[in-house]
């Protein structure tokens, strides 16, 4: 195993540590989508691209799309700026 | 000699609030996610009685239970039938996993006799050059069928949960058009340069998806990858351009007759060749020489429907989860 | 001679490329506001890419290898610019108080 698939390898771990650790949903997904590219990559190096395409098609591309778009269903996002603004309003 | 901590020092130490955490004394996400816990819901008295008399009502008019007694034994037996049939499945399945070779011998045929057979006549036997094509839509065709049919089944659930109905609208939901209305309501419409870009890159992105799929059984690739590339291609269309536009070559007809049709082919085709490959009746379908692009039998054919599955289910879920319907 | 050369500018390239990606990070981590975090991520992800592919290109020589890189480049440089621009036009569209940020002018 090389300096670089070591570096990577730490990488996911720190990513999945994370992605539950995070007290944002926002932020949870982004750092999962960060998960999805570098383990594209790792894919990659263990030699099979079939996996490494729909991983970074799938996991970085479709899969957070629909999270987005359920997180903005479930208004997980203008909650947050709205109790931002009550703050500001209290102060 | 170790020197003793105060429990008050003890207290501020990274260890002892690991260990809080741990235990679940110190819930880290109490009161600092964005989420609020959900309320314990109480249902008053008058409430209750009401749902009661509701479901006696439903019961007695809907499914006649006063009327006929033959409902209630139905009733009875189709429980009981139920939890048989769990049983029944439940041995069924033990029973198969106990006549499974134990973990680790070194002579089960997956460990010397499978991969070696894969690897060495792969080639011969497939026409494919890219030997995990071969194998998930050849030998293993029938897991690769599931995978599409599991994807299908998850868009009729989203179907279900997600669907706003254009005639059934009671006031209190929003119409198909509110409800894009109010989804897109930040969002920058018909932005030039947005769109200007999409003119650009969607029909690159297609023709990639596209050679992703042809290439299956040559290079890496093959129908599931080349469908979610096409998929997230019609979403950024989507995105530029608004649902108006994509109406017009993508409704739910078009998803229905499309998956529809994909998947009962993939079933007749490859009923076919696992009939002619068990009963060793000749197949009329050529191998071609391997490496060229028409070769290898069905796995071209079969790429082609998997990918159109996937690409449709893909902007399924996205129009769906933006506007509950298509 | 000329083969040294030619890895010593592509080295160049790369050096420069992650210094640039360096700043970057500094950057969108330093600012609060949400035009300055996006206008340090798209500098870095049109200018740093492009330089550091460029470099690559040098190293790695002629070949389909390279015709691959300056497609990646052109992609880059057609989505980047276009996903940032959509960033500031909703921060724009949507902030009510962008006068405390900039000057705004009044039509």
């Amino acid at each position: 195993m090389s300096v670089f698939t070591c570096l990577l390898m730490g990488f996911l771990v720190l990513c999945a540590v994370a992605v539950s650790l995070s007290k944002n949903l926002l932020n949870s997904i982004l750092i999962y989508m960060s998960f999805s590219l570098v383990m594209s990559i790792i894919w990659v190096i263990l030699e099979s691209p079939d996996l490494a395409i729909t991983e970074a098609a799938v996991g970085a591309g479709v899969t957070s799309l629909l999270f987005f778009v359920t997180l903005k269903k479930i208004h997980a996002i203008d909650e947050k700026e709205k109790r931002k603004k009550n703050e500001q309003k209290k102060d | 000699m170790s020197r003793k901590k105060t429990e008050q020092e003890y207290e501020k130490t990274f260890a002892c609030h690991f260990f809080r955490w741990l235990s679940g004394e110190n819930d880290l996400y109490v009161g600092q996610m964005e989420m609020r816990p959900q309320e314990v819901y109480k249902e008053s008295e008058e409430e209750a009685k009401k749902r009661q008399r509701e479901k006696n009502i439903l019961l007695n008019k809907i499914y006649g239970r006063k009327k006929s007694k033959s409902i209630k034994y139905l009733e009875l037996f189709y429980r009981l039938a139920s939890i048989l049939f769990c049983g029944i499945l439940i041995y069924l399945l033990l029973l198969t996993v106990s006549w499974l070779p134990p973990i680790g011998v070194a002579d089960r045929p997956v460990n010397n006799e499978v991969s070696k057979r894969y690897i060495e006549k792969g080639l011969e036997e497939t026409g494919a050059v890219n030997i995990v094509s071969g194998m998930i839509l050849d030998y293993r065709a029938f897991d690769t069928l599931g995978e599409s049919h599991v994807l299908f089944v998850a868009t009729v659930t989203v179907l279900i949960m997600l669907r706003l109905d254009k005639k059934h609208n009671n006031g209190t939901d929003l119409s198909i058009e509110e409800a894009e209305a109010n989804d897109r309501n930040y969002e920058p419409k018909n932005d030039a340069i947005l769109q200007m870009s999409a003119y650009v890159l969607v029909p690159a992105i297609i023709i990639f998806g596209i050679y992703v799929i042809l290439n299956g059984h040559l290079g890496p690739g093959g129908g599931f990858s080349g469908g979610a590339i096409i998929g997230a291609g019609l979403i950024l269309y989507l995105n530029a351009f608004g649902f108006q536009k994509t109406e017009r070559f993508f409704t739910e007809k078009t998803y229905k007759w499309i998956s529809f049709g994909s998947l009962s082919f993939y079933c007749i085709a490859k009923s076919y060749s696992f009939y002619t490959g068990a009963n060793h009746i000749e197949s009329i379908i050529p191998k071609g020489t391997p490496g060229a692009i028409l070769s290898s039998g069905l796995i071209l054919p079969l790429n082609i429907a998997v990918g159109l599955v996937v690409a449709c289910t893909m902007y399924a879920f996205y129009a769906m989860f933006r506007k509950g319907g298509f | 001679m000329f083969e040294w050369i030619r890895f010593m500018t592509g080295t160049v390239f790369l050096a420069i490329g992650i210094v640039i990606f360096a700043i970057e990070l500094y950057g969108a981590f330093h600012y609060d506001y949400v035009l300055n975090r996006m206008h340090m991520a798209a500098f870095g992800d049109t200018f740093g890419i492009g330089i550091s592919l460029v470099g690559l290109m040098l190293i790695n020589g002629l070949d389909f290898t390279t015709l691959k890189m300056m497609l990646v480049i052109l992609f880059l440089w057609c989505a980047s610019p276009v996903s940032s621009h959509l960033i500031a036009r909703l921060e724009a569209a949507t902030n009510e108080k962008l006068e405390e940020h900039m000057e705004v002018e009044k039509e």
